[in-house]
């Protein structure tokens, strides 16, 4: 107790007086933390760990194969009849899907027919992040535009009938290609021998899956259905609003009568995996290769165990090639090289310092691990899925594409397409059988992650550090300019009204503690008027007949009109108030406020999609760091200060979002084909797929980016 | 004042008391349950603590282990066998209803002749130190039951996922070095084994046996501590690993032996080669008073009962033939066969000719030892005792004194 009185005015704890040191030194800490963030970016393919398969109830490749030449046989049997049969010109579409369904019930399998309307592609501004299948009630369908979804299902003998395994062969039955017959083919052979193997405990569906309105539509209508069950009646929905073309197909002729096909929706369990199978048309040069797509919608992964264990078993079992994306233009790019080869000379010395220290790659690698990488960030910051796969990752599926390339000559040779289709079905036989010994879901390896090779990837614990450091200064630099801006006003006023402090003073004081009010109130407007500007392309969709520059031009000017309304409705008063204020720190305490928005915005967009806001980091931390007004700068005429002008104008011209994609696709694409209505493209397909980047651009960048303007010129 | 005199003298008094009782409970303690009674029968406890098709090894393991004490004569109600999962009937096995240990496929360890005593959910820690200790609830039939005396000897069998000082039960709980002690010194307390041999196949099985304090206890493991034990080799039809390696060279070692072979304990031991297993084999003897070299395998792993002829049916008539009955002692403790001579002559009532009678008996033939016992070390205690109270006397007779 008599303690506590002795000491009045404790000593400030050690993380606050950190806290004081670091605000203090803002500017010094600033440039190392952001340097220390870029250059731990570029570290990250160094750093990069080594896949290991995390589930042990997995175990790929502990079986040997049993998928033989008299599978692929038939297979070739189904390519045959399907070739000869698309080569008649009439009824071709009805025919394959028939010949299909044919062939699985042959098999002994279950098999339906789903029937889907495609959904066009429209701005729902309350489908951000909400689930899929609200998109269910959709009025406007066009009847007539129905493609039919194939799904023959394999019932485990002795399985619980819980869990499924979904294969999906993207089809188009209208007009069939030489490697969608193919796909189709690995896909029959695998599924022929799991017709006939006792060890199943899940499931398999075989989804043959529409692809005349894209690969992605005919798999996500049928998953939107298999997760919707329909409780009044079979058929009733569809019956409702098409009553026509219900029966348009005569899938129950009296050919069929007798077999299992079931007009209705069949279901198996819940799914454990997916695996989307593709044969790519374009051929590979040397021997037969694997591509993995994986990046789902808003940068979702599937879990990594998914991708070793494909990894795993077509390197060393099947003998295949695997890739994943690389970024390609960085391949070439000379700084790049020198800082693989930078790095690999630390490696070097750090090993003979110690041979113990494991650190560095060859500068090769370097290279490939950094464009897979940057590939990676990119296609994940996109928030668009890279293949039908995506659609499986809505419904919290793990599923991955597989391509598969032939090497150039296979295609001719009947011998070496019959080893193409034997090793790719082992393949997928092998991985089938792993994820059949699962007993839970995925759900021991990592699901945040960014790869760099097949087997090499960064894991979410690595890549944050390059993250965090990057936007550390966000908070740093805007605590000490709203201290530095309350001081000065303090000092102000302590000069001035020095005897009257006690009297009057206490209600001065907190007006001017309290003024960072007014350049929030400003931020919150602007941010407000973001999102308005992200709302606006759902009016601008229902003027008809626009081109997308017409749209763009128009989006453009909407923003700019409203911008300007609000500011007469909403900023004159403020304006007014602030004009009797000395204006002096007004600038610096509305940059506070905004860096401490765009730092709230950039951490929030990390936990959603990571990959957006480091790249978004990228981009607004040094435009939000350096602004600063231009008058100041101008009136100074120093070399530091003209600099900083010409640095803050490069900077705010490569800040405003349109001007940043149109930079980005020249600067890899070249300038040629380049035209303002691309963005406008580029947001409609970010949109259309419900993507955060989407919003984050509109309500987080779009406003820094105004703000930092509005600093730029300001009038102090 | 008077009250701390007082209580100091009565802790000198204890403290001289002390050792007399000390002496008395040694000479009680040890001798008279596992030294003195014979082997009576033989029980095998057999664990599979591990689920998940993965584990498929692990019943392998168990199952071949009861498969061998089978062949070697341990009767099945006899044999407890655990099994966390039925691996069998998985939906994965690709031969339904048939276990395999080895890749060539021609042994099937599931067949015809399979009880499993305690099977999935009931392989539990609290089930396992049940039936250890013998504490069950009133429904639990016998077959389920550990039924052992203070004659028998009892083989445990542990094999699944273990650690420094656990073994992992179904994937959710744990035994602990601590539990499987305590659960022994239990056993031990209510003359539930003569001897026991506690095999385990984990990781750094070792560890396991670290806080095991009772005599007349064996211990084997298969890897030291912060080794792993490995699995031996891979079914590429069934697609798992279908044995562990210590398992696998210990079946190995047994499929050789026939019930009447007199193989010992340290040629299982020394057969082991810590090259082939990946690990070392551990053992623990210094609880386990005989040469190793003198006991055959077969008092674990199997039941060779040695009849023992008597001349008439009553016990109580049998007395004269005593001596002939003693000569005709199993040859498996050469050790104490003189001594235990010595026994028989001096109380005849002690041995009990006839086996199957003396299971039945168990509870009064106790009685009777320690009688026997207490009349045995009469000479030595007395003395003891006696000296103890006399020095008592005139201790007691102080405080008396002084409270006057």
């Amino acid at each position: 107790m008599v303690a506590e009185k002795e000491t009045p005015r404790p000593k400030p704890r050690p993380i606050v007086q950190l806290g004081i040191f670091l605000i203090s030194h803002s500017l010094l800490f600033s440039v190392i933390f952001s340097t220390a963030g870029v250059l731990a970016l570029l570290l990250l393919p160094v750093l990069a760990k080594n896949t290991y398969i995390s589930e042990n109830a997995l175990m790929p490749g502990s079986v040997a194969p049993m998928l033989s030449n008299q599978e692929v046989a038939e297979a070739n049997r189904l390519v045959k009849d399907l070739t000869s049969l698309n080569s008649k010109p009439l009824s071709s579409a009805i025919g394959s899907q028939r010949l299909i369904s044919q062939y699985m019930s042959n098999l002994g399998a279950e098999v339906s027919h789903h029937k889907f309307h495609p959904q066009l592609n429209q701005f729902h501004p309350l489908h951000f992040f909400s689930s899929p299948d609200s998109g269910r009630v959709e009025q406007n369908i066009s009847c007539a535009l129905h493609g039919v979804n194939t799904v023959g299902i394999i019932r485990a003998p002795r399985g619980d009938g819980k869990e499924a395994i979904v294969l999906v062969t993207p089809f188009n039955s209208v007009k069939l290609n030489q490697n969608e017959a193919l796909s189709l083919a690995i896909a029959y052979s695998v599924f022929s021998l799991l017709t006939r193997v006792p060890w199943l405990a899940k499931d398999v569906i075989w989804l043959v899956a529409d692809s005349q309105f894209g690969e992605y539509s005919g798999v996500a209508a049928w998953l939107r259905d298999y997760h919707t069950p329909v409780f009044s009646g079979p058929g009733t929905l569809d019956a409702e609003m098409c009553p026509e073309s219900n029966n348009i197909y005569g899938l129950n002729e009296n050919l069929f009568t007798e077999r299992t096909i079931y007009d209705g929706f069949k279901r198996a369990g819940t799914m454990a995996a997916a695996l989307v199978i593709k044969v790519a048309d374009r051929s590979e040069q040397y021997e037969d290769s694997l591509s993995i797509y994986a990046e789902a919608s808003n940068g979702q992964m599937p879990n990594l165990d998914l991708i070793n264990i494909v990894n795993y078993l077509a390197v060393h079992r099947q003998g295949l090639r695997v890739k994943v994306e690389k970024f390609w233009p960085l391949l070439g790019l000379k700084l790049l090289k020198t800082l693989g080869e930078i790095f690999e000379s630390l490696g070097h010395l750090a090993r003979s310092v110690n041979p113990q220290w494991k650190f560095g790659i060859p500068a090769a690698d370097y290279i490939e691990g950094s464009a897979t990488l940057a590939s990676s960030l990119y296609y994940q910051a996109l928030g668009v899925p890279t293949g039908p796969h995506g659609a499986f990752r809505d419904y919290q599926v793990d599923a991955i594409t597989l391509e598969i390339f032939p090497k150039v000559s296979s295609l001719d040779n009947k011998v070496r397409q019959n080893d193409f289709l034997l090793r790719s079905g082992r393949l997928i036989e092998g991985v089938i059988r792993s994820v059949n010994n699962l007993l839970e879901k995925f759900h021991q390896s990592f699901f945040l992650y960014l790869l760099t090779s097949p087997g090499k990837f960064v894991s979410v614990g690595v890549y944050m550090i390059a993250f965090a450091l990057l936007v550390a200064p966000l908070p740093m630099v805007a605590a000490s300019l709203y201290v530095d801006a309350s001081n000065s006003d303090y000092s102000l006023k302590i000069d001035k009204p020095a005897p009257l402090a006690n009297a009057s003073g206490e209600p001065c004081i907190t007006l001017k503690s309290w003024k960072w009010l007014f350049a929030a109130k400003k931020v919150f407007f602007v941010h407000l008027w973001g999102s308005a500007v992200s709302l606006l392309p759902y009016f601008i969709c229902q003027i008809p007949s626009c081109t997308p520059t017409s749209s763009f031009i128009i989006w453009v000017f909407l923003s700019i009109l409203s911008l300007v309304v609000m500011y007469i409705v909403l900023a004159s008063p403020s304006s007014h108030a602030n004009e009797s204020q000395p204006q002096r720190g007004e600038w610096a305490i509305l940059k506070s406020v905004t860096l401490s928005a765009a730092f709230i915005g950039l951490c929030l967009m990390s936990v959603i999609n990571f990959a957006t806001a480091e790249i978004g980091g990228l981009l607004m931390v040094p435009m939000c760091l350096m602004a600063h007004p231009l008058k100041l700068d101008v009136k100074a005429r120093s070399i530091r200060t003209v600099s900083r002008v010409v640095y803050n104008l490069v900077l705010g011209f490569i800040g405003f979002p349109p001007v940043a994609f149109i930079v980005l696709k020249g600067a890899f694409e070249g300038f040629s084909g380049v035209n303002v209505g691309d963005f406008w493209s580029w947001a409609e397909s970010l949109w259309a797929w419900n993507s955060g980047t989407y919003l984050y651009i509109g309500m987080v960048h779009l406003p820094c980016w105004v703000l930092c303007i509005h600093i730029l010129f300001h009038r102090c | 004042m008077c009250n701390l005199f007082k209580s100091i003298v009565v802790a000198a008094a204890l403290l001289l008391l002390g050792p007399c009782t000390v002496t008395k409970c040694m000479a009680f303690g040890s001798p008279s349950s596992s030294e003195t009674t014979m082997h009576t029968n033989n029980w095998a406890v057999l664990v599979c603590t591990s689920r998940f098709w993965f584990n498929y090894r692990h019943m392998a393991n168990t199952l071949s282990l009861y498969r061998t004490v089978k062949r070697l004569g341990i009767p099945d109600e006899r044999i407890i066998l655990m099994l966390a999962d039925d691996m069998a009937c998985n939906a994965r096995n690709k031969y339904p209803a048939q276990v395999f240990n080895n890749e060539n496929h021609r042994l099937n360890l599931y067949g015809d002749n399979v009880e499993v005593d305690y099977r999935g959910y009931e392989v539990t820690v609290e089930n396992f130190l049940r039936v250890l200790t013998g504490r069950h609830e009133n429904a639990v039939p016998r077959s389920k039951r550990l039924l052992s005396d203070e004659g028998s000897h009892i083989l445990l069998y542990m094999t699944g996922h273990g650690g420094d000082e656990f073994l992992k039960f179904q994937d959710s709980e744990e035994l602990q070095s601590h539990d499987l002690a305590d659960a022994v010194k239990q056993m031990k307390e209510k003359h539930r084994f003569k001897e026991l041999l506690i095999m385990v196949d984990t990781c750094q099985a070792a560890t396991l046996f670290s806080q095991l304090q009772s005599p007349g206890v064996l211990a084997i493991g298969s890897s030291m501590k912060g080794e792993n034990s490995y699995s031996h080799h891979l079914d590429s039809d069934v697609g798992v690993s279908v044995v562990d390696r210590f398992t696998f060279y210990t079946l190995a070692f047994f499929e050789r032996l026939n019930m009447y072979d007199n193989a010992s304990l340290s040629s299982l031991f020394n057969s082991y080669n810590p090259t082939l297993l990946m690990s070392t084999a551990y053992y623990r003897t210094d609880l386990y008073q005989q040469h190793l070299e003198e006991v055959p395998v077969t008092n674990f792993f199997g039941s060779v009962m040695e009849t023992i002829h008597t001349d008439s049916t009553y016990k109580a008539l049998s007395v004269k033939s005593f001596s002939r009955a003693e000569i005709k002692m199993p040859l498996d403790q050469p050790a104490n066969d003189n001594e235990r001579r010595i026994l028989a002559d001096s109380n005849g009532q002690d041995q009990i000719s006839n086996p199957k009678k003396e299971e039945q008996q168990g509870a009064f033939r106790h009685l009777w030892n320690t009688i026997n016992d207490k009349v045995e070390k009469i000479e030595d205690v007395d003395s003891f005792v006696q000296y103890g109270l006399l020095v008592m006397l005139p201790v007691l007779l102080l405080p008396t004194l002084l409270s006057w």
